[in-house]
């Protein structure tokens, strides 16, 4: 009995002294101070958001978190029938169906929109560096500044500076109030996603562009391609990881986002998407529990697509 | 190429005059090459001069019943009502500096913290190290709404049993700054880290060297540019962060500079020369920055380093 403790205790601290063991012990501590970091800061509030969300949560018993009443999905209940929530019919989308088509809508044009662009700066010309440079502004600028340029620029009245240039071409008779017209507002979110994510994309498929092989091209040329064709079955092929991976990436990134919806148009006019309806929830109701519950229901239905995609795109990708 | 040195041949031989000669090199992708080309720099370069051209205007020439294109001088008026001590939209020096307080000490936390967790995962081999990447890896799933009401409530109970403020306190802002960029910073650098070959390290430990020397005296000195990159990128999130700042923030004395110039965009009487004008202090520092270290970024960039 005793022989087998003491076996056991050499054997662990012999264990414990191994370089091995020591390696460990020195990793641990390295990673130590980020893992407590993340682990406290983002895992454990998003589990706690799941409590939260089933509990009745506002600024009132916000100090005494820890007991507030169990309420079920009353909370869940109150989302899926409140009218910013619901779809309506066309008029009056409902934030849910709202932030699905925004996103997808967001993703392609910003896609298509970097690819553009990285196809201009793949063939070679003077400044194509700077261009390059020029083309990152968007992406780098902080958010607030650039939204509320554009809000500047879209001024509903005679001397915002888009209304100006429409109205002298002709274009329109009267000045647009551009981000409070429902319809057009979710139009104009969605170009200036394009424009300030498409450098994003660029980047992207341009790193990829510059590894295609050249002698697939010239292939294409022996055999009488044209430019078209050459795009179509060489380019194309060529980045279809790079755009499916891009459009995953984005697609998520879009659907989380707060900033640029909640600068543009505050969530009017047709353009509520779930992260701001969350926000309001949250922080204009003070409720949140509801506040919680709605973020949850974002998390799932982000959570589904991304197991459809990688499950039916991704697949269908590696089978070719 | 060979097409242009051909036309340029035969035009030189026929001696054409320019216009002849441009119209000859104006071939129909040529044309619409130039054309999207265009379009891209002045769709890009625009929103940029219409703010800068705005900051410089008057409260005249930006009420107008016309857009001024080009203000008819270089005009201080609205910078000189935000850095107006009096006005309540004033003092944004204050604002600058609570913004320079905030990005700078993640920045710098941000480097240090993640090079030793960088370190861990590139080079040594520990229990639990896959759970711990992809624990990490979900922060890219989460989004700050949904972060942001539990790490309210959090934050305030842990707030009023150790006694500090939630709201109203910079160092809270570091400290959530610092668990949004760190597991894409230690990602970063773990793969430059992956990069320098091991043998190296492995001379230097054999030369009797302890881990931490070898990160000091050989890993850190290889690796500057990821680590300038990995700086600048967490400035750089810091220093544009909005929703966070809203929400804990109240006092006009603590805004950083987005929630400020929010504030003045919802003045009652619109001042969009005032907004632009501290737009352009916000955008300035940063696009100089990426500017002057656009090599070591673009790389970080398209390793999808910045979330957003």
């Amino acid at each position: 009995m005793t022989a087998t403790t003491q076996s056991k205790q050499s054997s662990f601290a012999k264990r414990w002294r191994s370089l091995e063991a020591r390696e460990g012990r020195l990793a641990w501590s390295l990673v130590l101070p980020t893992a407590i970091i993340v682990f406290g800061l983002i895992i454990f509030p998003a589990i706690f958001s799941v409590w939260i969300s089933f509990h009745d949560v506002g600024l009132h018993n916000l100090n005494d978190v820890f007991n507030a009443p169990f309420v079920g999905f009353e909370n869940y209940r109150k989302v899926f029938q409140d009218y910013a929530f619901k779809f309506q019919g066309w008029q009056s989308w409902g934030a849910a169906v709202t932030s699905v088509i925004y996103s997808f809508l967001a993703t392609t044009l910003t896609i298509v929109v970097g690819l553009i662009a990285s196809l201009l700066l793949n063939r070679p010309f003077r400044g194509r560096g700077l261009a390059r440079s020029i083309f990152l502004f968007p992406y780098v600028a902080p958010i607030v500044s650039v939204a509320f340029v554009w809000r500047w620029i879209l001024d509903p009245r005679p001397s915002g500076v888009l209304n100006d240039i429409l109205m002298r071409l002709d274009l329109i008779d009267l000045p647009t109030a551009f981000l409070s017209t429902r319809g057009l507002a979710i139009v104009l979110v969605i170009i200036f996603e394009a424009w300030r994510y498409f450098p994003f994309a660029m980047l992207m498929i341009l790193a990829r562009l510059q590894a295609i092989d050249k002698t697939l091209y010239e292939a294409a040329d022996v055999d009488g391609a044209s430019a078209w064709d050459k795009f179509r079955f060489v380019t194309i092929p060529e980045l279809r990881y790079v755009l499916g991976a891009l459009f995953l990436l984005r697609l998520m990134w879009t659907f989380n986002k707060f900033d640029d919806i909640f600068l543009l148009t505050g969530g009017g006019f047709g353009t509520k998407v779930l992260p701001v309806l969350t926000y309001e929830f949250s922080f204009r109701l003070l409720d949140f529990g509801r506040g919680a519950a709605t973020a949850m229901i974002l998390l799932v239905i982000l959570v589904i697509f991304m197991a459809l995609y990688v499950g039916i795109v991704m697949r269908n990708v590696d089978e070719e | 190429m060979t097409d242009t040195q051909k036309q340029q041949t035969r035009s030189q031989g026929d001696h054409l005059n320019i216009i002849d000669r441009t119209a000859r090199w104006i071939t129909l992708p040529r044309f619409v090459f130039a054309a999207t080309l265009f379009f891209f720099l002045t769709s890009v370069l625009f929103p940029f001069y219409w703010m800068v051209s705005s900051s410089f205007k008057s409260r005249s020439e930006i009420s107008g019943r016309e857009p001024v294109y080009i203000p008819s001088e270089w005009r201080l008026n609205a910078y000189q009502e935000l850095f107006d001590p009096e006005s309540p939209i004033g003092r944004f020096g204050t604002n600058i500096v609570n913004s320079v307080k905030v990005a700078v000490p993640t920045a710098l936390i941000a480097v240090i913290l993640s090079t030793l967790g960088a370190y861990a995962v590139a080079r040594l081999k520990f229990r639990g190290k896959d759970i711990l990447l992809n624990a990490i890896l979900m922060v890219y799933l989460f989004p700050g709404v949904l972060l942001i009401i539990p790490l309210f409530a959090m934050l305030a109970q842990v707030g009023t049993k150790v006694g500090f403020n939630v709201q109203d306190n910079l160092a809270v802002l570091v400290v959530t700054y610092l668990a949004t960029t760190l597991p894409v910073a230690l990602y970063m650098l773990a793969n430059y880290f992956r990069t320098i070959p091991a043998e190296i390290e492995q001379a230097a430990l054999i030369d009797g060297c302890s881990r931490l020397g070898v990160i000091w005296r050989i890993t850190l000195p290889l690796a500057v540019p990821a680590l300038v990159s990995v700086a600048i990128y967490t400035f750089m999130i810091a220093w544009n962060e909005f929703l966070y700042a809203l929400v804990f923030l109240n006092s006009r004395e603590l805004f950083t500079m987005p929630i400020k110039i929010n504030t003045i965009f919802n003045e009652p009487q619109p001042i969009p020369h005032v907004v632009m004008a501290a737009s352009t202090l916000m955008t300035l520092p940063v696009v100089f920055l990426f500017l002057a270290l656009e090599r070591f970024l673009t790389e970080g960039l398209s390793a999808g380093s910045v979330k957003g």
